[in-house]
């Protein structure tokens, strides 16, 4: 084989593993024993296969920052209650997460609460022992209390 | 002969038909539907019999153990990577989400929601001759009826040595799909008993079981595995070339 196409082969190759590395992963980074509840406002979202994007303004006493979580599959979601619609950009959310277990803030989403209702999932992981709020102001303030 | 006799032996012909149609397909029974897997007291989902215990040949053992020893501790499997369970891992459960059979007497289709997974069975005259067929990871399946049981076999399978049940490219498989009564729920229970032979890699036949539960109504959801990687390498050109998402 031509060396020129030989090498063009092997980029196309590790150019289309790199576009799709990290498709499905598993949900090892996440600690599925604990739970956190983030209340913010939905900066972006997207349901998707193989996981949900989220993304939730925080303003609490840490201060205001964006962050990323993610999810199960719409086929998942739907059967735990989802419907489209029900998460928009510029609604207020409580997400229920187990969170990574590096510490960085965000994590798996395993329940909502949207202004249309709640969508969640089992957690796979033993009961949650150890249930945080972030944000709960947010909440407080959406509904004028 | 008068002309309203010539139209009823027409009409007659015409049930006749309609009648023999019918019969041929009461002939066996019909598993359209969605099933999901079978659960409940007395009734398990997948047979799965752990992988230390299939009864590996030497070659096998190797393979799996270097496939093991090269995966291990990271997120890589076909399912991260977006390709379909294959065979005999779809037929097993396929993730643990259901299945849509959609029967026709020549020709079932079973989906898979997981991955959108399709199985074609075909039947007599529309099998494709064997010199034409492609090898797979779900293969080519070939079915018929042995009364109420519905017998596949299928061949043409590529090496899959990252299956739960892996195996060579010399492998064939052979279901027997038959109705087994009800659940607790009332609903139809379809058993399916899978032996796989495939000496390169085992030193006598695999069988494993499963039954399914028939969901009324049901309806597989869609699953387009590749999605979020094809909206992110969107946005990641949109970013390099510095213009909004389109």
């Amino acid at each position: 084989m031509n060396t020129i196409i030989r090498k063009a082969l092997l980029l196309l190759v590790a150019v289309t593993a790199a576009a799709t590395a990290g498709a499905h992963h598993s949900a090892v980074a996440f600690d599925f024993a604990k739970s956190v509840n983030y209340t913010g406002v939905v900066k972006a979202f997207r349901a998707v296969e193989p996981h949900m994007k989220m993304t939730i303004e925080l303003k609490d006493a840490k201060g205001t920052r964006v962050v990323n979580f993610e999810g199960h599959s719409v086929n998942n979601m739907k059967r735990a209650g989802y419907n489209k619609g029900m998460v928009n950009v510029g609604d207020t959310i409580t997400v229920t997460a187990a969170p990574y277990r590096d510490g960085t803030e965000g994590g798996y989403v395993i329940g909502a609460q949207t202004a249309s209702g709640y969508f969640g999932m089992k957690p796979r992981g033993a009961r949650p022992t150890d249930v945080q709020a972030v944000g709960e102001e947010v909440r407080k303030a959406a509904e004028g209390r | 002969m008068g002309q309203s006799m010539r139209v009823g032996k027409y009409v007659a012909a015409a049930w006749l038909a309609v009648f023999a149609v019918a019969a041929a397909a009461a002939e066996h029974p019909d598993f359209t539907g969605v099933w999901t897997n079978a659960s409940g007291p007395g009734i398990g989902g997948a047979t799965n019999t752990a992988a230390g215990a299939l009864p590996f040949t030497p070659l096998a053992q190797a393979r799996v153990a270097a496939y093991q020893k090269l995966t291990g501790g990271t997120d890589d499997s076909p399912g991260y990577w977006c390709v379909g369970t294959g065979m005999p891992g779809s037929m097993l459960g396929s993730g643990g989400y259901p299945m849509e059979i959609l029967q026709r007497p020549e020709q079932i289709n079973i989906v898979y929601e997981a991955h959108s997974e399709i199985r074609r069975v075909y039947f007599g005259d529309r099998n494709t001759p064997q010199a034409d067929r492609l090898a797979s990871r779900g293969g080519y399946s070939s079915g018929r009826w042995e009364g109420d049981t519905l017998v596949v076999e299928t061949d043409n399978l590529v090496d899959q040595v990252d299956q739960r049940t892996p195996h060579s490219e010399d492998a064939t498989i052979v279901e027997r799909y038959k109705l087994d009564g009800v659940d607790a729920q009332g609903r139809r229970i379809l058993s399916a008993e899978m032996t796989m032979t495939d000496p390169k890699f085992y030193t006598k036949p695999v069988t494993l079981q499963k039954r399914w539960a028939q969901v009324p109504n049901g309806r597989v959801l869609p699953y387009e595995c590749t999605a979020e990687t094809w909206y992110e390498r969107i946005e990641a050109m949109a970013k390099k070339a510095g213009v909004p998402i389109p």
